[in-house]
């Protein structure tokens, strides 16, 4: 979550050729860091990551979805109890990697838009049409995605009434993919999804034979080697008691773990 | 002539007026009363719902046409909604709601003689974190409204197809106001107002309080149509959807 607006992505460098992205960045229409102003240190001439982890992963009885508490505007730590893991309405949570002023907004557009339409057409939105709403909303934000002032990179963990919750990630341009087993996004995800790709693949245990108190623990775990990696991201701060977020989705409704069960956790 | 006009006007509101009582005539009563677990609306079971959600604490009971029902609660959606989002949702009360957009729209709609009137009567009711702070307003087809006082609330707010039996319901000196603890007092509290209103509508506006059956079983007989119920629960106050509709058995009215 970088707080200055420039947190641009660089899809152009990460995604394959043949996407929109890519020809933008062929024909020298994509911004480069000197134009966003956002400039990695380390090579001036890619544009920095958005600045943050959030993670989710398939467990035993649904979904789990974290992330760090740290906001920042280059190297500066400007607000480490930053919520980015936010409640939209009883069977869907968002979590938010990307320049904080768009993606609340999001969220907020997300929030009243999912209540509004249930009161006022006397039924609950379909799953479909949420994941789709938010995939609008990238899309509309593509003009400040493209200036690097606005982008916004989200996963989402829904589910309808009384079935198995789904997890979905999305491009800055507002595709939504169906993740099968986990979705992860900011700058510190590298690192995560690496880790998450061996314990599913190698590990003998996978996310999905892993139950509710064995997931909020990897979860903590892999926020902390994030935050290992990542300057951006915050990790655990237990002389400030500052918490990871972590909420889970299941068949019985939306759980938000609290900070003592976390502590609890951790040992 | 131009000095006749007032007067013209004045019998075509006085027509309009009698037009949609005598319309609302049918209209079943709809019944709000606040307790310490919330507020809760009971009314009889009828082809179209009468009680909606309107914003997370706030709450229409009403009667009336059927697509000015909706007309109406669309409109309090969305003025709500816009607020909330715009500001906050603790700046989206039932005072400004009424105040500045049901009542002028409501008075409006009655005073253009050209256009069809709309047919409604309703009770929006705003849940607050204590009984007292609690708020209903009885708002009328033709843009008038009021806020009972607090222990009018405590006993039970009617709307009625009939305007003589929500007159005669306010009059009406037996039935004392106390604030109740629980969901089966409330809802049984709620039951008897709405049989009491069901014999005196069937008895030319002559029965008696105190004739009106106390047991659940008797009660329930006066309604075999059945009963349409919703709450705004107080636990949930604090959350964005403080408004849901519980089982029966949870308001003691059987399984």
């Amino acid at each position: 979550m970088d707080t200055r607006g420039n947190g641009t992505m660089p899809l152009a460098t990460v995604r394959g050729d043949g996407d929109f992205i890519a020809l933008l960045s062929q024909s020298g229409m994509w911004p480069t860091a000197t134009q966003t102003g956002a400039v990695n240190a380390a090579n001036p001439h890619t544009p920095e990551i958005v600045a943050t982890t959030v993670l989710s992963f398939h467990y035993k009885d649904g979904v789990l979805i974290a992330g760090d508490r740290r906001a920042t505007a280059g190297h500066t730590v400007v607000y480490d109890r930053a919520d980015k893991v936010i409640d939209i309405d009883p069977y869907t949570i968002m979590a938010i990697a990307g320049t904080p002023a768009t993606a609340f907004e999001m969220a907020r557009v997300l929030q009243h838009s999912f209540q509004y339409y249930r009161r006022s057409q006397l039924q609950p939105l379909s799953l479909e049409a949420k994941v789709r709403a938010l995939g609008k909303l990238l899309k509309d934000n593509l003009g400040m995605t493209l200036q690097g002032i606005g982008v916004v990179v989200p996963i989402l963990a829904a589910m309808s009434p009384n079935s198995d919750p789904h997890l979905y990630f999305y491009d800055a341009m507002g595709a939504q993919f169906l993740a099968a087993d986990f979705a992860v996004s900011g700058s510190g995800s590298p690192a995560v999804r690496s880790v998450l790709q061996y314990l599913n693949r190698w590990s003998g245990k996978p996310t999905t034979q892993r139950d509710e108190r064995e997931s909020i623990e990897l979860a903590l775990q892999l926020l902390d080697v994030a935050a290992e990696s990542d300057t951006a991201t915050g990790g655990i701060d237990r002389r400030s008691q500052i918490f990871p977020q972590v909420k889970l989705l299941t068949r019985d409704g939306m759980r938000t773990i609290d900070q003592e069960t976390l502590v609890k956790i951790l040992g | 002539m131009i000095s006749e006009e007032p007067y013209r006007w004045l019998e075509a509101i006085r027509n309009r007026r009698e037009y949609i009582e005598d319309q609302m005539q049918g209209g079943l009563p709809v019944v709000a009363i606040n307790g310490e677990p919330g507020i809760l609306y009971l009314t009889t079971r009828a082809t179209t719902p009468k009680i909606f959600e309107i914003y997370d604490h706030l709450a229409l009971g009403c009667l009336g046409h059927p697509a000015d029902l909706e007309k109406v609660r669309q409109a309090a959606i969305d003025a709500a909604h816009l607020e909330g989002f715009t500001r906050s949702q603790h700046d989206v009360t039932a005072r400004r709601l009424v105040n500045y957009n049901l009542g002028p729209a409501l008075k409006n709609a009655f005073e253009q003689i050209f256009a069809a009137p709309l047919m409604f009567r309703g009770i929006l009711c705003e849940l607050a974190d204590q009984p007292a702070n609690d708020a209903a307003w009885v708002i009328d087809y033709d843009g008038t409204y009021q806020s009972p006082r607090p222990e009018e609330f405590h006993r039970g707010l009617i709307v009625a197809g009939r305007k003589r039996s929500q007159q005669n319901w306010e009059q009406l000196k037996d039935k004392k106001g106390e604030l109740l603890h629980d969901w089966p007092a409330m809802a049984l509290s709620a039951l008897r107002i709405a049989a009491w209103i069901r014999l005196l509508e069937k008895s030319e506006q002559h029965a008696e309080w105190n004739d009106t059956p106390e047991m659940l079983p008797d009660l329930l007989k006066i309604f075999p149509e059945g009963l349409e119920f919703s709450v705004l629960d107080r636990k949930l106050v604090a959350t964005s959807q403080a408004y849901r509709t519980p089982a029966s058995a949870e308001l003691g009215l059987g399984g």
